[in-house]
């Protein structure tokens, strides 16, 4: 199964860039929740070393065997995300989670990942450049089960996280301007309707916010108000581990998971934010470069897909904090408190280090 | 170990994914820019709100200057009280929570609404005070509930006290909220909603001398405005003192006298215009007033029909009845009208305009002269001079005086009374001036309107023997300069006249005269008497109704260099001197034991 040569092309930045992002994490997990009950550290802890152990199945088996496993996978994700919406308690007004002994699943974090294993396993046999009506649909219509199954928990932002895989499959699959376009109208229109008939006030008023954060500081600009004034309180060097008063007294909101990256911002200073900014830039460079490296269409499709959603969660986190993004609760991936995500994340990265590190065939 | 090639052209998805690698990391410069804008270029203006976010400012109230007599006993004093208040920011629920605190405090929902109503304009940290001068049992219900109620606030505050209440009531005045005429009039301008301002009396005239400044603390406080220590402190800075010229026990005296009576009491040092007594009957016990929710009590006070909250001797007007007499004499001895020895005869009753105007003395006085005019308070003497001088003459010395104006006395409020001529009376009532008013005006009667505290004053001009003196109930050194300048005008009577009106005070009281219920051994009072008739006599008669005029008798002591003057009225207490008199004696007399006692101290 797993061969020494193999091994050997382990891709040691990725790995590095990934591990170094969740060392930052755990840090900054421990200062923002130390005085906090719930040992939101040690669970993180816990959930890395899961995660690494997860990491080294995915790598060690082939990623075209696990490819074929695809499908169902994707359906035993999906009812996952299904029992859920039935037998789960509601945590801060959403069934997003399945209690799963000690600790919580998110199953919709695990969807993403089948999602991006099952398009690929579709796309590894398209070759043309040309994308078909019928490519389109069905993908989409993929694509569509795990969202409207995390829309009804209701679960905006994680929702949200399954068009950049979608988009990015069908990028690579060659989607024409004009089709993008489309796509774009349809967006609009589906943002319209959901604006009148899905979207909740408060999520109406994120979105307001972030157009006219200072409009209401009490309200929800609020929150929004106090990530910035943390970051930029932090200045060059930041006030110092432990010593964000912005995060120590409460006023930054979601600390420990949506906020980490303004814990980091005021802690660290700008050195802090910079260097989470370029980690996430190294390790999407490094990425997409593998992609020229994977030796078939699927090992791309796979990278590709894995890199989009990285790129996107940790862009819409990082210019969310700042308000460039309304507050839809995308967390910063590797970094942010969170089991089910952490594990997600890890299984990409795994798949893309798969994907690399069997570029070669050997006989 | 040999390479399988790709024969499969994959240049279409390398090209898409450089471009969207080219896309992703102008993104993350981009956010970096951002980064940048907000961490070092607008550093300076987020580390200011993150500080004014962790730290809260809290206003300590500085305890206001105090207030002491002349012999230094303290009659304004703070004590310790604490106040709970409402924080609406720490609870943004508070208004569900309304009943239960009404409840925890034992309040009427209602006027807890109404009093933060009265606050809306002010933000939501604001901290309200919902409930002053809490019991210990009270404070201990809302401490036990802390944690239920985040947005009660409990703090200390100075609270006055004034040891002698009711006594010293009109001088010291009180303190109450300030209300939102107050604040808008632009007077109070480093105060705030729910802040004690001085209402009346010496709290209000020197408000900007007894506040003092309000103290700050910072406080760290985390998101629900939950304390983490102290960060810094501004302690506050009691206002200044007051040091009065008031005599307590002279005053307290005066309170005992007029005890079950309306009247006033004023005493002063005619040389220097220091005020030893300011006593209006009824009083009412400041102490009530100085909770921010005593209104109701207030009303109920303000609306009683004896009016204890009116302070009578700077506010309330009388006629001055016979004392007026005095200044007639004045005026007819300047004219040159009269000497010291012009006599008149009295047969009781004399007729003038086809009127009949009595003395009191129903058989008359026979002829007398000013002096025994002045001493047996004869009405016809001063008839015959004040026709002689007609009215302009009378209110023209009369205003030289110092009537018809204020005193200039350090109190709020104060009325400067009337003196009447025909222009006021075409002016006010558009009506000619008739000849016999100018008869009642003679003896004090009419129209004419004065206030205790302007006999007294009155009084000290003629002791002074014409050196007019400002009244003034403050004395501290570091005020008198630019505060009190001492000489009003000058008046130009010889003193001789002076000389021959203080005789007839002197043989009024020690000679049997009108004024000898005031005599003191040994003390050589001054005084005259007087009765403020509130209707005519004749009026009185034909209806057949008793209506007793108002007593007056005012008088300094002694004679040759005086020390003391001494004004009293008691209001319906009858003819002359029969009820004023006996009480400035006992003015007089506590005054010169107390002299003398301390006369033997030092010797």
């Amino acid at each position: 199964m797993i061969n020494q040569k193999h091994l050997k092309e382990i891709d040691g930045i990725v790995l590095a860039a990934v591990l170094i992002l969740s060392l930052i994490g755990l840090l900054f997990i421990y200062s923002a929740s130390y005085y906090l009950p719930g040992n939101f550290f040690t669970r993180q802890l816990i959930w890395l070393l899961v995660s690494l152990i997860a990491l080294i199945i995915v790598i060690s088996i082939d990623y075209r065997r696990l490819l074929l496993f695809s499908l169902p996978f994707f359906i035993l994700t999906n009812f996952l995300l299904l029992i859920t919406l039935f037998f789960s308690r509601r945590i801060a007004g959403t069934r997003g989670w399945l209690d799963l002994f000690s600790f919580r699943l998110q199953p919709a974090e695990l969807a993403k990942f089948s999602l991006i294993l099952l398009l690929a396993y579709y796309f590894s046999e398209y070759r043309q450049e040309k994308l078909t009506l019928q490519v389109i649909v069905s993908s989409c219509g993929l694509a569509a089960i795990p969202l409207f199954l995390v829309m009804l928990q209701p679960d905006l932002g994680t929702a949200a996280c399954f068009l950049p895989i979608l988009l990015a499959a069908l990028f690579l699959a060659g989607l024409s301007r004009r089709a993008l376009a489309w796509m774009l109208i349809i967006a609009v229109i589906a943002g319209t309707a959901s604006w009148h008939f899905y979207l909740k006030d408060y999520q109406k008023k994120r979105l307001i916010t972030v157009i006219a954060p200072s409009q209401d500081k009490r309200g929800a600009g609020y929150h929004l108000l106090q990530s910035k004034i943390a970051i930029g309180s932090g200045g060059l060097i930041g006030k110092g581990f432990k010593k964000g008063t912005q995060s120590q007294l409460r006023f930054l909101p979601a600390r420990h998971t949506d906020f980490i990256m303004a814990v980091i911002a005021e802690e660290a200073g700008y050195l802090g934010s910079l260097t989470v900014i370029g980690l996430f830039a190294w390790l999407i460079w490094r990425l997409l470069k593998s992609i020229e490296l994977a030796k078939d269409r699927a090992g791309k499709y796979l990278i590709f897909m894995i890199a989009m959603l990285i790129a996107v969660e940790a862009i819409i986190n990082i210019s969310m904090v700042i308000g460039f993004f309304p507050v839809i609760g995308i967390p910063l991936p590797f970094v942010s408190y969170g089991g089910s995500s952490l594990l997600a994340h890890y299984l990409a990265i795994g798949l893309a280090i798969n994907v690399r590190m069997r570029r070669f065939t050997y006989a | 170990m040999a390479r399988e090639k790709i024969y499969e052209d994959f240049s279409f998805l390398h090209h898409r994914a450089k471009i969207a690698l080219f896309l992703i990391l102008i993104i993350f410069f981009l956010l970096a820019l951002n980064y940048w804008k907000i961490q070092i270029l607008d550093h300076r203006k987020y580390w200011v709100l993150s500080e004014a976010n962790r730290l809260k400012e809290i206003i300590i109230p500085a305890p206001r200057g105090r207030m002491f007599d002349r012999q230094g006993l303290i009659l304004a004093d703070n004590t310790v009280a604490f106040r709970v208040c409402l924080i609406r920011e720490n609870n943004l629920r508070w208004k569900d929570s309304l009943p239960m605190i009404a409840k925890l405090l034992k309040m009427d929902l209602t006027s807890l609404q109404e009093r933060i109503n009265k606050f809306t304009s002010q933000p939501f940290f604001f901290p309200i005070v919902i409930k002053d001068n809490l019991s210990l049992e009270e404070i201990a219900r809302i401490e036990a509930r802390q944690l239920e109620f985040p947005e009660l606030f409990i703090d200390r505050e100075p609270k006055r006290f004034y040891p002698f209440g009711q006594i010293t009531a009109h001088v010291t005045g009180y303190i109450q909220e300030i209300s939102y005429e107050e604040l808008n009039s632009g007077e109070f301008k480093n105060k705030t909603m729910g802040d004690l301002v001085g209402k009346t009396g010496l709290e209000r005239r020197y408000e900007n001398w007894l506040e003092g400044v309000n103290g700050k603390k910072l406080e760290i406080v985390d998101s629900l405005g939950r304390s983490h220590g102290e960060y810094s402190r501004i302690e506050p800075k009691t206002g200044h003192d007051l040091q009065l010229s008031l005599d307590l026990d002279l005053q307290r005296k005066a309170a005992e006298l007029l005890e079950g009576r309306e009247g006033a009491i004023v005493a002063l040092e005619p040389k220097s215009g220091e005020v030893l007594v300011l006593y209006s009957s009824p009083s009412f016990d400041p102490n009530r007033f100085v909770s921010r929710l005593s209104f109701k009590e207030w009303m109920e006070i303000n609306n009683r029909g004896d009016n204890p909250l009116e302070n009578r001797a700077v506010r309330g007007l009388y006629p001055p009845g016979s004392i007026f007499k005095l200044s007639v004499a004045l005026s007819a001895l300047h004219k040159g009208l009269i000497t010291s020895q012009t006599m008149h005869f009295c047969s009781g009753e004399a007729n003038y305009y086809g009127r009949t105007f009595a003395c009191w003395q129903r058989g008359g006085h026979g002829w007398i002269n000013l002096v025994e005019a002045i001493k047996n308070s004869c009405n016809i003497y001063f008839y015959n001079i004040g026709r002689q001088l007609g009215i302009e003459n009378i209110a023209q010395t009369a205003r030289q005086i110092g009537f018809g104006s204020l005193t200039g006395i350090d109190l709020p409020g104060e009325k400067e009374g009337l003196v009447p001529d025909p222009r006021w009376k075409q002016r006010i009532l558009g009506q000619e001036w008739f000849p016999g008013e100018t008869i009642s005006v003679s003896i004090g009667q009419g129209p004419i309107q004065v206030t205790p505290l302007q006999i007294a004053v009155y009084t000290a001009l003629i002791a002074n023997r014409g050196r007019p003196v400002k009244p003034h109930l403050v004395k501290n050194k570091d005020m008198m300069s630019k505060d009190q300048n001492n000489s009003r005008t000058s008046i130009n009577l010889k003193p001789d006249y002076f000389e021959t009106i203080i005789e007839g005070m002197w043989l009024s009281v020690n000679q049997g005269g009108t004024g000898h219920l005031a005599m003191v051994d040994g003390f050589d009072v001054c005084g005259k008497t007087g009765s403020a008739q509130i209707i005519s006599r004749e009026k009185a008669e034909k209806k057949q109704q008793i209506i007793r005029p108002h007593s007056w008798f005012t008088g300094f002591a002694p004679r040759y260099d005086p020390k003391i003057v001494v004004t009293v009225i008691v209001e319906y207490g009858g003819l002359g001197g029969a009820s004023a008199a006996p009480l400035a004696k006992e003015i007089f007399a506590f005054y010169q034991n107390k002299i003398n006692k301390n006369k033997n101290l030092n010797d």
